[in-house]
């Protein structure tokens, strides 16, 4: 079964297949002076165009919905929509999050992604990683370094940050990674930000347990209310 | 892509519009022959903050544009490869909401390798007339007056456009807005206006008709609306009662006056005869009455499209998506997103 996965959450738009657990193809383009918008279709028919595989032989769509930037995440999810309506496909949304985890999932341990929010914020949830199954112990949420590593600090074991936040959180707290022993332990990969390849795998496996979302419905995961219904539910 | 120069009998193109607080999908035949036209409105989502909220509206037009496309397929009684063409709104508009509209249109084109075609925003207003008129001719002006836009536009033949005249401050529609929020009625004003000043006079009170007399076709209301505001304010001050009726029926007669002296104007500087009206306040009984009885000569022909087309639709998206098209017109996948 192919599958298309799209990650347009990050400034980096990445896309790839996959196929029967396997990762065919998996393109990532950082063009700061384009956007995601003008990219997206040009890079995915040069993909298909590269690895040979036509858009009729899609079987699955599994798509990014975030957290991460807000108009990012509509144009793939836009983009996701109108392809699995024309090709009649499944579409699976995944977790960023989740996506993180399931790159690491052979860390046993406490395990904890990131993605950074606004306002010195991240984004992040919280899993007990034991033989390759992921045990949510604290779901999504959005908090200070503070918070988060209080909250880590509960659960006993080895304890794993990685993700798309991890970079810019080791050098807003100023935590120098190797200074002492800890229980933390901080991954932080900088080719590791966009995550399409395992969002395509992800996918593949749930649209294999028929766990699809409806894509009439599916949205981006926000967290949060907008900004203007937060001011006007505190008045 | 197709040969566009073979004869095709029956072109169906799917409309795409979600420029603002409304995500639209239709389905024409042949620029004309509407089949469908779906309209999610979010207005409800917005009333209470008393205007569009972008961020909101980004997210109501992810909720519903799969569901208001089905919609409208069904409407029409089509599948989605029925659909020969695919129109969609770049533009002008709030970014967040036309990426929902375009990033879907241009997925579904790319995987039915179907044409794609951009139509400005103010463009479909102006085709909007074809859906009803079936005979319109170029060469033609256009008044496209909106919560939005206030524009004057000489078309000459499909696909070319010379704006002429534009407002230089507020839209005409926004200066209903923002009289009727100051008298404490939500947004849109439009309606709400036309309606109190049924029973008003419309010559109890003399606004000012500012630019009326300049020599361009450009367009002020900024000064019409202080002076409304500062006139209801000043008699409450002196302890007058405001009869509101008379004041929005004399306000919206200014307006109006501008708007037709304008276009008549243009219309003779440019020796045009034929006028298309467009844009939600375009759908204003009394701007149409006027324009219609009180031409200038017999010899103006005076179009206007079906209320519900005035507002913003994706019908008139799929009409000049149609024209566009003919003429061999079409977008590639970057096509990008602009606001102004």
């Amino acid at each position: 079964m192919n599958v298309l996965g799209i990650d347009t959450a990050t400034r980096v738009l990445n896309l790839a297949i996959v196929n029967n657990s396997e990762i065919v193809v998996d393109y990532k383009l950082n063009l700061s002076e384009k956007t995601h918008s003008a990219t997206i279709l040009p890079a995915l028919d040069g993909m298909l165009n590269l690895v040979g595989i036509e858009l009729k032989d899609i079987n699955g769509i599994a798509v990014s919905i975030g957290p991460g930037s807000f108009t990012g995440l509509r144009i793939g999810l836009a983009t996701a929509k109108g392809l699995a309506f024309a090709l009649s496909t499944p579409i699976v949304g995944v977790n960023s999050l989740e996506s993180y985890a399931y790159r690491w999932l052979s860390l046993s341990g406490i395990l904890c992604p990131l993605i950074e929010a606004r306002k010195g914020e991240y984004y992040f949830i919280v899993y007990y990683s034991e033989k390759n199954q992921l045990n949510v112990i604290k779901e999504y949420q959005c908090a200070g370094w503070d918070r988060i590593s209080q909250e880590l600090l509960k659960h006993k074991g080895n304890i794993f940050v990685f993700g798309e936040g991890v970079s810019s959180l080791l050098v807003n707290e100023k935590i120098k990674q190797y200074k002492k022993p800890t229980r933390i332990n901080f991954i932080a990969n900088k080719q590791g930000i966009a995550n399409a390849a395992q969002i395509a795998l992800l996918g593949e496996k749930k649209i294999l347990n028929q766990q699809v979302d409806d894509l009439d419905r599916l949205s981006p995961f926000y967290i949060s209310k907008s900004a203007a219904e937060i001011v006007k539910e505190k008045n | 892509m197709e040969n566009l120069n073979t004869k095709i009998e029956e072109i169906i193109i799917l409309g795409i519009e979600t420029s603002c607080d409304e995500t639209s999908v239709a389905v024409v035949k042949n620029g004309k022959y509407l089949l469908s036209n779906i309209i999610a409105s979010q207005m409800k989502f917005h009333q209470k903050y008393g205007g569009v909220v972008p961020e909101i509206a980004s997210r109501k037009h992810m909720e519903f544009i799969m569901i208001t496309c089905k919609e409208a397929l069904n409407k029409a009684g089509l599948k989605i490869n029925d659909i020969d063409a695919i129109a969609v709104v770049p533009g002008p508009g709030l970014k967040g909401s036309l990426l929902v509209g375009l990033s879907f249109a241009k997925a579904i084109a790319f995987a039915l390798k179907k044409p794609l075609i951009g139509v400005n925003h103010i463009e479909g207003h102006i085709y909007a007339n074809f859906l009803n008129q079936h005979n319109i001719k170029a060469p033609f002006i256009s008044l496209i007056v909106s919560g939005g836009h206030t524009s004057l536009i000489l078309v000459n033949r499909v696909g070319e456009y010379e704006v002429i005249g534009r407002t230089r401050d507020d839209a005409a529609g926004e200066v209903f807005d923002k009289i009727a929020k100051y008298l404490g009625y939500h947004y849109p004003g439009g309606p709400i206006i036309e309606k109190l000043a049924e029973t008003g006079k419309s010559d109890a009170i003399d606004f000012p008709r500012p630019l009326l007399n300049s020599k361009d076709f450009d367009f002020s209301f900024s000064g019409l609306k202080t002076s409304v505001i500062y006139f209801i304010m000043k008699e409450r001050d002196n302890g007058n009662q405001v009869h509101i009726n008379d004041v929005c029926a004399s306000f919206q007669k200014a307006i109006i006056d501008i708007l037709k002296y304008k276009t008549f104007a243009a219309a003779r500087y440019y020796n045009i005869s034929t006028i298309l009206l467009g844009g939600g306040v375009a759908a204003n009984e009394k701007l149409r009455r006027e324009f219609i009885e009180n031409k200038p000569n017999e010899n103006y022909k005076i179009c206007y499209p079906p209320k519900e087309l005035c507002t913003d639709n994706a019908a008139m998206v799929a009409s000049a998506g149609y024209f566009k098209m003919k003429q061999g017109i079409t977008d590639s996948y970057n096509l990008e997103v602009f606001t102004k």
